[in-house]
């Protein structure tokens, strides 16, 4: 991305390769945008690091730092020698003022988001914890769906998702044990299948219909 | 290029459900947009102004219309390609940053509804959190990544729970980094001893906490002297930075049960002065209030207590004392 890049000098921040550049948790109130190198998003979850995005340059990262001063929900680590530029809630109008494509970026960004917590918020709101689980694989599906416009998978209801029981907990707000006995018992139906490193739902709209007749009206 | 667009009264312009590829703008007419709430399912009207964009959020975001267009009255409207729409806005970041600020007002607020649903159930505890994020590390011999997440951790939560541990891990990883090198060396000692997931009651309190809740209860029991004594040596012991402060409020607590007001007033002002953001500024003003009060010092006390009421942020019980204890002023 072409940057009017002499005024934004004073916001660059070079990172090493393998620097943290923040840890989850911690108190974040700036967000990124890259500029040179690569940017690993990940989790710890456990005794294992989930890796949940690599980003390029011209990316953002933190950027839920602009909305409030929330702990960081990921850590972010240099892959490579890092060069980004770093904004707060003070000066990122700064930025996006003389530079649209950002400002147009950061737009879809948040609309992403949004729909996102929607998504995430209708999940919650179920009140059965079989339909939270169910929901979270629906959810999937959409993002799926949308990155990859499926043609022949559309004719089969049968998915895979490359997920775990414990994301499935994470996403339905449930804990791991909880998520695991709801996964066990659909295993038992026949409704699911249980792999090390992805799980198969045998029949997505049997889950649509499960969810939408769970859904208070 | 945009094309104009003539809609008849009571027609749809798109429904919820459908995939969206296309922006528009009102030029003129009325335009509601129906939708039900996320959380009541109550009907929702939102009506477009004219010159309004809509249908922005799910056609930039690639995702199904949330809600029904609705034509109220014969209407016209200028409709964009995403494409088109790109390019009209970056030629007017006017627009680009109205539409940031209204997305991010949503966001906020549809996020603050998630964690609230979350909060009883997953959220983890960020002191905890990032301790962990550093003990994993640890383990990984990431040292420099560790030395990071226990650095920020003393940062944050420079008396919290862990202060000593992190304190203990960041030298360590400091020393591992130069003797043997990121990724190399023995196991660290004493990582994951700490056993954190589970709430910790007493357990791992400092010397210094322990001894500050028994002088606690020695109060409850009205031995002031006894506490004020166990207050003064937590204080002089210098080892538990959120305990001593604790104790510094205690000791003028002490002193105003013990009815010696001067010195309370004496030791409360220092107190505030040193920790003006002390979380027990409100209660230590309350009672500076009080020993003038009992001094027959009326004025000074009213000036105390309508402070402590102009505070942003005071419980109702503090809140109700302060009230009742102005009422008692203007009686006397």
């Amino acid at each position: 991305m072409e940057l009017n890049s002499q005024a934004f000098e004073r916001f660059a921040v070079n990172f090493e390769k393998g620097d943290l550049i923040f840890c989850e948790y911690e108190p974040g109130d700036s967000f990124y945008l890259i500029q040179q190198g690569r940017v690993q998003i990940s989790k710890i979850l456990g005794d294992i690091e989930k890796t949940i995005d690599i980003l390029q340059p011209g990316e953002i990262f933190g950027e839920m730092a602009i909305l409030e001063e929330a702990p960081r929900s990921a850590n972010a680590t240099a892959l490579d020698p890092v060069r980004a530029l770093e904004f707060n809630r003070e000066n990122f109008e700064i930025l996006l003022r003389g530079n649209p494509q950002i400002a147009l970026k950061l737009l879809k960004l948040l609309t992403k988001r949004i729909y996102d917590q929607r998504r995430r918020f209708m999940i919650l709101t179920l009140e059965d914890e079989q339909a939270k689980v169910a929901d979270v694989f629906l959810m999937l599906n959409e993002l799926q769906t949308e990155a990859e416009p499926q043609e022949d998978d559309e004719m089969t209801d049968e998915r895979r998702f490359y997920t775990t029981p414990d994301d499935v907990a994470h996403w339905a707000g449930i804990s791991p044990e909880k998520s695991r006995e709801v996964l066990n018992h659909f295993a038992s139906q026949r409704r699911v299948e249980i792999h090390d490193d992805h799980i198969v739902v045998k029949n997505i709209n049997d889950f649509a219909r499960f969810v939408r007749s769970r859904r208070k009206q | 290029m945009p094309k104009a667009m003539h809609y008849k009264a009571n027609s749809v312009i798109y429904f919820k459900g459908d995939t969206p590829d296309r922006i528009f703008i009102l030029k003129a007419g009325r335009v509601s947009l129906d939708s039900n709430d996320i959380e009541t399912g109550q009907e929702i009207h939102d009506y477009i102004q004219t010159g309004e964009f809509f249908g922005v959020k799910s056609a930039l975001g690639k995702y199904p219309r949330e809600e029904n267009a609705v034509v109220l009255s014969d209407t016209d409207v200028l409709i964009f390609s995403v494409a088109e729409f790109e390019q009209l806005v970056s030629q007017n970041t006017r627009i680009i940053m109205k539409m940031l600020k209204v997305f991010s007002n949503q966001l906020r607020r549809i996020h603050a509804k998630v964690s609230n649903l979350l909060s009883e159930n997953e959220q983890a505890n960020p002191e905890e959190g990032l301790f962990q994020n550093g003990q994993y590390f640890m383990k990984k011999k990431q040292y420099r990544q560790a030395l990071y997440a226990f650095n920020k951790y003393l940062t944050y939560y420079p008396s919290g729970r862990f202060h000593e541990e992190a304190n203990r891990l960041a030298r360590t990883a400091e020393q591992y980094a130069q003797r043997f090198g990121q990724g190399k060396g023995p196991a660290p000692e004493g990582v994951g001893k700490t056993e954190v997931s589970k709430p910790q009651t007493g357990k791992s309190l400092s010397e210094s906490a322990r001894r500050y809740y028994e002088a606690v209860s020695m109060l409850g029991r009205q031995e002031y002297q006894n506490a004020l004594e166990v207050f003064k040596e937590i204080v002089q012991s210098g080892e538990d930075q959120e305990y001593i402060v604790k104790s510094l409020f205690e000791i003028g607590r002490s002193l105003f049960y013990m009815k010696h007001y001067d010195a309370a007033i004496k030791h409360f002002t220092q107190f505030l002065q040193k920790y003006p953001k002390a979380t027990e500024l409100p209660d230590a003003l309350y009672y500076i209030g009080q020993s003038y009060q009992e001094n027959g010092n009326a004025e000074r006390a009213d000036s105390f207590y309508k402070k402590i009421l102009s505070l942003p942020e005071i419980d109702e019980g503090l809140k109700r004392k302060v009230n009742k204890a102005l009422r008692a002023l203007e009686e006397a």
